[in-house]
């Protein structure tokens, strides 16, 4: 009893402390993902809510080429984004650190210019893009390459493999300075003496960053890799303003194929169905996330 | 030999030099892009040669998107979610993370898994059960009920990193304060809230930041193009906008990210410090 007391200072009932919170999130989370899991089993559209049981939502949908074509969009989208994202993250954050050691000044310019990328609104962030992507004679983007063709004729937006590129370009754009924040936190307290060790045994740079830094730094790395993968999955406002899903569908990812089939096509009962996907995977990471952290907790 | 070394060293000070160099051009020229873009003339947006920078300045276009389009209504509904949302937020947030902080109870590691899953969903999915229950209770369209989404959608964050912030004051300060009579509220309000500060900062900085930029939930739970936030208006403007120049598309993005970039280069410092916590503590 003593012990106790003394490690949880209070043993009365927690409830009121977490009643705001939880009425809150009944009403924003519990409740909407209750009708959602419902919903997909119906045939409703948005003018239409049935009630009646049916799993025509799911057939159609997993027979639908459209869903099979969505669902490789998404994992290119994510993929690329990740791995880019990751890497470079992981590339930026190795320069500024090193650099800082170098006593150079400036590294602080390079932090804030990629953080500032990360801080836009994702809505402005496509703007922006869909202007660096502009296909006229003064679209930034197309002059950079007639400076090396002379004849090129641009296709960044309108033609659907370059689209995605594209897309993918602005995402890695924007999300970089999150695993660069990360990475840089993880390097800042990295234990000098394990790279003075790894230099006396004269290891070059590479063999460095791939026997001591990588290893080292591996449990920070799946955590950046987690969060940034769900983030991805979740991308919606970016794509919405810069390429709206097209030309076609071919840059549109769950997120946005969910908003279209509910809100253009009002099919209600399928687009409940496509959020369950997206439900499905975004508890799926958590769950590996959550397992992740409570383990190196202890 | 000294001399080489020096030579040496310098060379690579220059190759660092150009690799920043690199970096900041990537991450930085199509904000320069859009803000030249935003102070042109419309043939010079139209030019058959790339125009780096417009020849003489248009400020103009600013003040034609301030009078013209609905940019500052946009600005100023922003302005009031974000900040009462931040309020609301840390107001049901700080008592729930010193709970489970503080206290032990069976359900703790279910609820904080489950505000984590919260946390990761994508707000489309969500969306469209709130729009059908918002419709059903009569409170669809209305800026109040939209602050309670953002405060809500803002709790799973706050609550972990306060959680986090919370479990580094040592448990001494508590017992004390129960010895001098405090009640747990008391040792709230007078232990912990002072000496989580600075956390409790940072996350509001990076709530204002982050809810700045909500898309999803505006876009669908209002209507009236009065209360629209700036994210949903940006768009508005740029469906609208698209058949006549981007310039004032330009000046109306630049105008939308000033407050953000403006309070993330004052307080970056406060943002990372949030950013890096909140993933890496458990």
């Amino acid at each position: 009893m003593r012990k106790a007391l003394s490690r949880n200072s209070f043993t009365v009932n927690p409830t009121p402390w977490l009643l705001p919170l939880a009425l809150v999130c009944l009403l924003v989370f519990v409740y909407p993902i209750f009708q959602i899991v419902r919903l997909s089993f119906t045939e409703s559209t948005l003018i239409e809510t049935s009630n009646a049981f049916s799993i025509k939502s799911y057939a159609s949908l997993f027979r639908s080429p459209d869903f099979v074509s969505m669902l490789a969009i998404t994992m290119i989208f994510v993929g690329a984004s990740v791995v880019f994202q990751v890497s470079l993250g992981f590339a930026v954050a190795m320069f500024i650190d090193s650099g800082s050691d170098r006593g150079l000044k400036g590294t602080m310019i390079v932090r804030t210019a990629v953080l500032a990328a990360w801080a836009l609104p994702g809505v402005v962030t496509g703007v922006v893009w869909k202007m660096m992507f502009s296909e006229m004679d003064s679209g930034p983007l197309t002059a950079l390459v007639r400076l090396l063709d002379p004849d090129f004729r641009p296709q960044f937006l309108s033609s659907p493999a370059p689209a995605l590129v594209a897309s993918i370009v602005a995402n890695i754009w924007r999300g970089t300075a999150y695993s660069m924040i990360l990475i840089y936190a993880g390097l800042k307290t990295f234990p000098r003496e394990l790279h003075e060790a790894a230099i006396i045994d004269r290891a070059n740079a590479l063999q460095r960053l791939f026997k001591v830094t990588i290893p080292v730094l591996a449990p920070l790395l799946l955590i950046c890799v987690l969060l940034v993968t769900v983030q991805t999955f979740n991308t919606f406002d970016l794509l919405r303003a810069m390429t709206g899903g097209g030309p076609g569908k071919s840059t549109e990812v769950i997120a946005l194929g969910i908003y279209r089939t509910i809100f253009n096509d009002f099919e209600l009962g399928k687009g409940a169905a496509t959020a369950m996907i997206l439900l499905t995977i975004n508890v799926a990471m958590t769950w590996v996330y959550f397992r992740y952290i409570a383990g190196t907790e202890e | 030999m000294a001399s080489t070394s020096k030579l040496k060293k310098r060379a690579i000070d220059a190759v660092y030099l150009v690799i920043g160099a690199l970096i900041v051009i990537f991450f930085i020229s199509p904000l320069l892009w859009t803000f030249s873009m935003s102070l042109k003339t419309i043939p010079e947006l139209f030019s058959q040669k790339i125009l780096l920078w417009p020849a003489i300045p248009q400020w103009g276009n600013y003040l034609t998107v301030l009078q013209n389009t609905m940019i500052l209504q946009y600005m100023k509904n922003s302005v009031v979610i974000v900040s009462i949302s931040i309020v609301l937020v840390l107001l049901i947030s700080i008592p729930a993370s010193f709970a489970l902080s503080r206290y032990r109870f069976r359900a703790k590691r279910p609820f904080l898994f489950l505000i984590l899953v919260f946390q990761m969903l994508s707000p489309v999915v969500i969306v469209i059960p709130l729009y059908r229950l918002f419709m059903s209770l009569g409170i669809y369209n209305e800026l109040w009920s939209l602050i309670v989404v953002y405060s809500a959608s803002s709790a799973p964050f706050t609550v972990w990193y306060l959680k986090g912030y919370f479990d580094t004051i040592p448990h001494g300060l508590d017992e004390a304060a129960r010895i001098d009579g405090a009640s747990p509220l008391r040792t709230l309000l007078s232990v912990h809230i002072p000496i989580a500060v600075p956390g409790i900062a940072s996350t509001a900085i990076l709530l204002a930041v982050q809810t700045w930029s909500h898309f999803v939930f505006p876009s669908i739970l209002l209507d009236d193009k009065k209360l629209l936030p700036i994210s949903v208006g940006l768009l508005e403007l740029q469906s609208s906008s698209e058949a006549i120049t981007v310039h004032y598309l330009a000046a109306s993005s630049i105008i939308a990210v000033l407050p953000v970039l403006l309070c993330f280069i004052v307080f970056q410092k406060f943002i990372v410090s949030a950013l890096t916590q909140g993933a890496i503590k458990e």
